[in-house]
């Protein structure tokens, strides 16, 4: 959750030079606020320097060789990056399978949410309510390396928590993290299991705003309690549903600590996602790859998050 | 009966979300044993403190030091933070049209939409050339750069009516004073706000500590504890002991301030 609003206004052309009648105005205007410009300084050093420059430097050493990309003297080396890392079948591997845990996980997550919200908004729920509530965003706030470490031992096969709970129950044991199809589903449900809690928070505050008179005229009208929570509460919860499938992509889109912490990208490359991949190519030292990489994850976000909001908008304007 | 369904799942829910973090620190306390005939005990059996013991000195480095980089390196960042990020968002929305300010302001919603992870290897190379790999400057720096934080105090500053200030300047005072006198005393909720929240999010983080560090001396609790994670032959308990101690300060934490907390993070979403 480092990065939660990270699409203020994404597809916004950037609005650089002004009109010439307004110039001189403009110039006058700087110099009225000039101390404006002080404030912003500092600010704009460190976006200048540990933002923008490594964007740059990151496309780059995408055309440079891998290995003059540290020296002073960097060789030009063309698409051949881009053409080693699409022409590489681990790496295709590699974004199939980071797409399918997003779909998975955007579905998952969000559906879960708004199961937890509804839960914690319920009205028969009238004690402990605030206790749930924190108990939900706990793993938010919670560093994850600890989490996901401890969620690692819980999975264990010889002496886990959860396979200690499926056998008391008499179900099978759960294979954890030494298959690849439950080392994928463990990777899931633990990233679950840490972001779900902010996602339900913002389902329940758009829950507290829904319009009771509504949901009041449709119980009067016969409405079923099915067709008044989708056709009255659904479209009321646009808002909240857009928010959410927009963070939970961007989220899930570059999955990294849970796989570094938990699986390493095994068993058999089950759980090698994109950026725990370039991560690896960066590791030993071909950089060129690394950044050809970043940089196609990079268009990849820009372009499923910029086309997310706009389809948010579209519904807006109905 | 729909009643008592309705506390069965909340119950369960807060099961699923409460109990790792017991498992967590009852583990710490039990030997190794004990946990592998009985993983569900509620209790240990006894206080071993074996663990705790262990994780004392940790990769030829006192714990001591891992405790204070994080407290230092977490402190200095959010102070940072909250400096530049204040002062930066207010003169973005105080006349977002000034020639240059646009640039900033995109160039920063760039940079946060370029994966995070990723970003990393990049900054590897320019904290290299700034020459600041491995040293505390650099992962302070680094870790400055809040988007939440950002995001709060935009949308807390959009929210002060244009026309206070103007009248304001129009009265003689200065933008200092304005920001001075009139800003900075509302802004007193926003600031505390930022400040947790800034507090919160760069006390877990590692990747940057990790890349950015010459060796174990400036790493923080949650590398300390991935470096104990990736090592052969674990003592399981230990790796317990350990997230139990990088985890409890932020818990109590957020108990303490839960309101703000909550509102703080729900306040940043839905900016977005």
């Amino acid at each position: 959750m480092a990065e939660p609003a990270a699409l203020a206004s994404p597809g916004r052309p950037v609005i650089l030079t002004l009109p010439r009648a307004t110039w001189r105005g403009a110039l006058r205007q700087a110099w009225r606020d000039r101390v404006l410009y002080l404030f912003l300084l500092p600010f704009a050093l460190l976006t200048a320097l540990f933002g923008i420059w490594p964007i740059i430097e990151s496309i780059v050493i995408a055309f440079t060789t891998s290995a003059t990309a540290l020296s002073d003297a960097p060789e030009y080396a063309g698409l051949r990056n881009f053409r080693t890392v699409l022409a590489d079948p681990v790496f295709a591997d590699s974004l199939w399978r980071t797409l399918l845990y997003t779909v998975v996980s955007v579905v998952l997550n969000v559906g879960l949410a708004l199961a937890i919200a509804l839960l914690l908004t319920n009205k028969l729920l009238t004690h402990g309510r605030t206790l749930l509530k924190l108990a939900i965003f706990l793993p938010v706030v919670t560093p994850d390396v600890a989490s996901f470490i401890t969620w690692k031992w819980m999975v264990n096969t010889d002496f886990g928590a959860v396979n200690a709970v499926l056998l008391s129950l008499g179900l099978p044991p759960f294979a954890g993290i030494t298959r690849p199809f439950s080392a994928f589903a463990t990777l899931l449900a633990v990233e679950t299991w840490h972001h779900v809690g902010l996602y339900a928070l913002v389902f329940m505050t758009n829950l507290q705003l829904l319009d009771p008179a509504l949901t009041e005229a449709a119980q009067i009208d016969g409405a079923s309690r099915w067709q008044r929570f989708r056709h009255v509460v659904l479209p009321q919860l646009r808002p909240a549903l857009t928010i959410n499938a927009v963070y939970a992509l961007i989220q899930f889109l570059k999955t990294f600590t849970v796989v570094v912490v938990i699986t390493k990208g095994g068993p058999n490359f089950s759980t090698n996602f994109l950026s725990y991949y370039a991560y690896t190519k960066f590791e030993v030292a071909q950089y060129g790859e690394a950044t050809a990489m970043a940089t196609i994850l990079f268009a990849m976000v820009f372009v499923l998050a910029a086309a997310a909001m706009w389809l948010g908008e579209q519904g807006d304007h109905r | 009966m729909r009643r008592a369904l309705v506390y069965a799942a909340a119950l369960l829910l807060a099961l699923v979300f409460l109990y790792p973090f017991w498992w967590m620190v009852v583990s710490s306390f039990r030997t190794q044993s004990a946990i592998l005939s009985a993983p569900l005990r509620l209790l240990p059996e006894t206080l071993d403190l074996a663990a705790w013991r262990s994780i004392a000195r940790l990769g030829g480095t006192d714990l001591a030091v891992y405790v204070f980089n994080s407290l230092a390196i977490t402190a200095l960042s959010t102070l940072l933070a909250i400096a530049t990020t204040g002062f930066g968002a207010y003169a973005l929305c105080r006349n977002p049209r000034l020639p240059l300010f646009a640039l900033v302001r995109y160039g920063f919603l760039l940079s946060i939409m370029f994966p995070y992870m990723l970003l990393l290897i990049p900054l590897y190379f320019v904290t290299y050339k700034l020459g600041l790999l491995g040293s505390y400057a650099g992962i302070v720096l680094v870790l400055s750069l809040v988007p939440l934080v950002f995001f709060l105090f935009v949308q807390f500053f959009r929210s002060i009516p244009r026309e206070l200030l103007e009248a304001a300047r129009v009265d003689g005072a200065s933008e200092t004073q304005v920001l001075l006198r009139i800003v900075l005393p509302l802004a007193r909720p926003v600031v505390l706000t930022a400040t947790l929240i800034a507090f919160l999010l760069n006390w877990k983080q590692w990747f940057p500590v990790l890349v950015l560090s010459a060796s174990p001396d400036t790493y923080t609790l949650p590398v300390a504890l991935l470096a104990l994670n990736s090592e052969y032959g674990i003592n399981f308990q230990s790796t317990m002991a350990l997230a139990t101690l990088t985890t409890l300060p932020v818990v109590v934490l957020f108990i303490l301030t839960q309101r703000r907390v909550l509102d703080g993070f729900l306040a940043g979403a839905v900016k977005g």
